[in-house]
C-alpha cells in the first residue's frame, strides 16, 4: 500500500444530479501528488459535471459519496475555500465579466487566497511584476490585463487566460475541463507549456478531455474512461492509443459489460 | 386633506414684503397645490410610488438657522475642501459661514436665491417659475408657494466656470418632522459653460426635502448638472429638475439616488432649439423597505435634437424601484435622435422594479429606440470569481460594482467622483475591499 500521505484527491462513490437528472452515478478516483490524470469519455458522460462538482458549482447537487482533498472533506467547502486550499478549475467555457478588469480580478483572487492562507497580500507593483512574468509563459499580450475578464476574447485567448490565471494562483490541484477544445495547434502548444510548467512533485493535474491530442503534449500518468456517470476503465498512457483506435463506441454499445468493468476497474 | 397636506399648506406665509409678482406667484402655486393635493397611486405618474407614509405626517417648516444646532456642520465634517465654489444650505437656508467662494467670470452671479430676490429681484423675475410649472405638479407647486432660499447662478454669454460648483443641502431637525423646499435657478447665457452638483444630505430624522431646479440653457450653452442624493434613512426626498435648451446647447443631467426611505427624482427637459443635445442618466439604489423612483420627461419640440438616456437600478431586500421615462417627439421634430435604456439588477427575490420606457413619436423621420432589462447577478460569473478564490460577498460586490461603475464614473469632477465611489461602495456588502482592489 502506498504512503497515505501522498494521496491528494480521493473520490469514492460520488453521485450528483443537475435539476432532477442524476449525472454522476458513483465515481471512484484517486490521484496522488505529482501525478497527471486524464479523464476521457464521450459527450454527456459526466466529465464536466465531475470537474464542476469538485470546484463547487452550486447547480450540481451531490447526492452521495465523498471527495477528500489533502485529508479534508472537499465537498463541505465553499468554492472560494477550495481555491484557497489550492484547487483550481480551468473552465471549458470561461465566463465573460464585463466591467471587471482582468488583472484587477486576478489580484483580488490572489490576495483573497493569500489572506485565507495567512500570507501577506501582494501590492500592485509586486503583483504586476508577477503577472507580466506569467503572461509571457502563455504568450498573452499584456494589453489583456486591462481588458474586462474574457470579454471579447477569442476562444484561444480565453483558454490561455485560464492557464495564465492558473500560473499566477499556483494551485496544488488543477482540474482543467476541456482546456484543449477549440484550440489550434499553436495555442495547444502554449496551453500545454503552461500546464507542464505547473507540474511538480507536490502538485497534481486532472485533465478532462475528449481527444487524445492534448495528451501528446501533456503526458498523463493515468487515463480514465468515463461513461454513463462512472469511470468504466482506467489504465496507463497506452489507453489513449486504444481509445484513438476504437473510439468511444464500445463504451455506449456495451453498457452492461462496461458496468462490470467499472466495478473491477475502480480498484485496479 | 391629509395631515401632510394640511400641515404643508399651513406653512404658507404669503409674500409679505416681497415684490407683488412673487407674492402672486406664491398664491397661485398654493392654489395649484390645494387643487392637486399630494399625488396618490391613482395618479398615472405615481402609480408605483405610494406616498401613504408621507401623507400621515405633520410637517413643520424648518427651524431658523441656529449656529449651534443645525445639521450641516456635522454632515459635512471630514469632507475634503471643494474644487470650486461650495454653497451650503441648512434646512433650506443659505449658510454663508459654511460656504466657500471661488472666482467667477466677469458678470457672473452665484449666490443665495433669497439674497437675489431681496437685492436684485429683476434679475430673477424673468426665469423663476417659468419652467417649473405648478399645474398638476403638487410638489413643484408646494415648492413655488413655500420656497425661501436656494441657489441662483447667472452666467452671461460666453462665461465659463471651469471648477464644479457644489450646492450642499443638509436637512433634518431632531424631534420633529420638517419640510424644506429649496429652489435652484441656473440661467446660462449663449455659449456659457458650468458644472453644477447638488449634494443632498440629511440626518436620521424624518423630513421632507422637496427641491426644484430650473436650468435655462441659451444657444450653445453647456451645463453639466449632477445630483448626489444621500439623504438620511427616514427622509422623503422629492426633487424635480426642469430644463429648457436653446439651439446647440448641451445638457448633461446625471444623478445618483442613494438615500431616503422614499426618493423621487424627476427630470423634465424641453429641447426647444435645433441641434440641442441632452444626456440624462442616473443610478438608483435601494434596500430594506425603501422606494426609489426615477421619472423623466423629455420633449423634442424642434428638429435635429439628440437625447441619450441611461438609467440603472440596483434593488435589494424588499426595496421597490420605479423607472418611468417618456420621450415625446413633437410633430415637425424631424431628424430627432433619441435612445433610452433602463437596466435593473435585482439582488433579492423580494425586490421589485417597475420600468416603463416610453416613446411618443409624432414625426416620421426620426431615429428612436428604447429598451429595458431586469436581471439578477450572473450566477456563472459569480461562480467563476469564487472558484478563483474571491469570497462570495466580495464577488457579489465586484459584479454589482461592475454594473454601477459606468454611472459612478459619469460624476466626473475628481472630488465628487471620489465621494460618489465611496457612497456607492458603502452600499455593497464588501465595497471597501472593492475600492481598495480598484485603487
Amino acid at each position: 500500500m502506498a504512503v497515505k500521505d501522498d494521496i491528494m484527491l480521493s473520490i469514492q462513490g460520488l453521485r450528483a444530479k443537475v435539476a432532477d437528472r442524476e449525472i454522476l452515478k458513483g465515481v471512484d478516483l484517486e490521484i496522488r501528488a505529482g501525478e497527471v490524470h486524464a479523464i476521457m469519455g464521450p459527450n454527456g458522460s459526466g466529465k464536466s459535471t465531475l470537474a464542476g462538482v469538485l470546484a463547487g458549482r452550486e447547480a450540481y447537487e451531490v447526492t452521495g459519496g465523498t471527495a477528500t482533498y489533502l485529508g479534508q472533506d472537499l465537498l463541505a467547502l465553499a468554492p472560494e475555500a477550495r481555491a484557497a486550499a489550492g484547487v483550481f478549475l480551468g473552465f471549458q467555457y470561461p465566463v465573460e465579466i464585463p466591467g471587471v478588469g482582468n488583472l484587477y480580478f486576478l489580484r483580488t483572487a490572489l490576495n483573497a487566497i493569500r489572506r485565507a492562507r495567512g500570507e501577506d497580500e501582494l501590492d500592485a507593483m509586486d503583483f504586476l511584476a508577477l503577472a507580466r512574468e506569467k503572461m509571457k509563459l502563455v504568450d498573452l499580450d499584456p494589453a489583456f490585463g486591462s481588458r474586462s475578464v474574457n470579454e471579447g476574447f477569442s476562444g484561444g485567448e480565453k483558454k490561455r487566460n485560464e492557464i495564465f490565471q492558473m500560473a499566477v494562483l499556483e494551485p496544488r490541484l488543477a482540474i482543467l475541463d476541456e482546456i484543449d477544445s477549440g484550440l489550434d495547434i499553436d495555442a495547444l502548444r502554449v496551453v500545454s507549456r503552461g500546464v507542464n510548467a505547473l507540474r511538480r512533485a507536490d502538485r497534481a493535474v486532472l485533465l478532462v478531455t475528449h481527444y487524445k491530442r492534448l495528451l501528446e503534449y501533456v503526458a498523463p500518468d493515468r487515463i480514465h474512461v468515463m461513461a454513463g456517470g462512472r469511470i468504466v476503465r482506467s489504465g496507463g498512457p497506452e489507453l489513449a492509443d486504444e481509445l484513438e483506435r476504437t473510439g468511444y463506441a464500445w463504451v455506449d454499445g456495451a453498457r452492461p459489460e462496461v458496468e462490470r468493468a467499472a466495478g473491477a476497474g475502480a480498484l485496479s | 386633506m391629509t395631515p401632510a397636506e394640511q400641515s404643508l399648506a399651513a406653512a404658507f406665509r404669503g409674500g409679505a414684503g416681497e415684490p407683488a409678482w412673487l407674492a402672486d406667484a406664491r398664491a397661485g402655486a398654493l392654489a395649484a397645490f390645494r387643487a392637486a393635493g399630494l399625488p396618490t397611486t391613482r395618479h398615472e405618474d405615481w402609480r408605483f410610488t405610494s406616498l401613504a407614509a408621507l401623507s400621515t405626517l405633520s410637517l413643520a417648516p424648518a427651524p431658523a438657522p441656529d449656529d449651534g444646532e443645525g445639521p450641516a456642520r456635522a454632515l459635512l465634517a471630514g469632507r475634503a475642501a471643494p474644487e470650486g465654489a461650495r454653497l451650503v444650505f441648512e434646512n433650506g437656508r443659505f449658510r454663508r459661514e459654511l460656504s466657500t467662494g471661488a472666482p467667477l467670470p466677469a458678470g457672473a452671479v452665484l449666490g443665495s436665491l433669497a439674497d437675489a430676490l431681496r437685492h436684485a429681484p429683476e434679475a430673477v423675475r424673468p426665469h423663476l417659475g417659468r419652467l417649473a410649472r405648478v399645474d398638476g405638479l403638487a410638489f413643484t407647486a408646494l415648492n413655488g408657494a413655500l420656497l425661501e432660499d436656494g441657489a441662483f447662478l447667472l452666467l452671461p454669454p460666453g462665461a465659463r466656470v471651469e471648477a464644479p460648483i457644489e450646492l450642499v443641502f443638509a436637512t433634518g431637525a431632531a424631534g420633529r418632522a420638517v419640510a424644506v423646499h429649496p429652489r435652484v435657478l441656473v440661467v446660462a447665457g449663449e455659449g456659457a459653460r458650468a458644472t453644477l452638483a447638488e449634494v443632498h444630505l440629511g440626518t436620521g430624522d424624518t423630513y421632507l426635502a422637496n427641491s426644484v431646479t430650473e436650468l435655462v440653457l441659451g444657444e450653445g450653452a453647456e451645463v453639466e448638472h449632477l445630483r448626489l442624493q444621500d439623504e438620511g434613512p427616514r427622509a422623503f426626498h422629492v426633487s424635480a429638475v426642469f430644463a429648457e435648451q436653446a439651439a446647440r446647447s448641451r445638457l448633461t443631467a446625471h444623478g445618483l439616488a442613494l438615500g431616503g426611505q422614499l426618493a423621487r427624482s424627476e427630470v423634465r427637459a424641453r429641447l426647444a432649439g435645433e441641434g440641442a443635445e441632452l444626456a440624462v442618466s442616473g443610478l438608483y439604489m435601494a434596500d430594506g423597505a425603501r422606494t426609489t423612483d426615477a421619472f423623466t420627461w423629455v420633449e423634442h419640440a424642434v428638429p435635429r435634437c439628440t437625447t441619450t438616456e441611461t438609467y440603472k437600478g440596483i434593488l435589494d431586500g424588499r426595496a421597490r424601484g420605479v423607472f418611468a421615462g417618456r420621450i415625446v417627439v413633437q410633430p415637425g421634430a424631424q431628424k430627432t435622435s433619441a435612445r433610452q435604456m433602463n437596466s435593473n439588477l435585482l439582488l433579492s427575490d423580494d425586490a421589485i422594479v417597475d420600468t416603463k420606457p416610453q416613446l411618443e413619436i409624432f414625426a416620421d423621420d426620426v431615429k428612436c429606440g428604447h429598451g429595458g432589462t431586469v436581471g439578477q447577478l450572473d450566477e456563472a460569473a459569480l461562480f467563476y470569481l469564487r472558484s478563483r478564490g474571491v469570497e462570495e460577498a466580495e464577488a457579489r460586490s465586484l459584479l454589482i460594482w461592475a454594473f454601477a461603475a459606468e454611472m459612478v464614473d459619469l460624476v466626473r469632477p475628481a472630488g465628487l467622483h471620489a465621494r460618489a465611489r465611496e457612497l456607492v461602495a458603502a452600499r455593497l456588502p464588501a465595497g471597501r475591499k472593492v475600492l481598495e482592489a480598484a485603487a
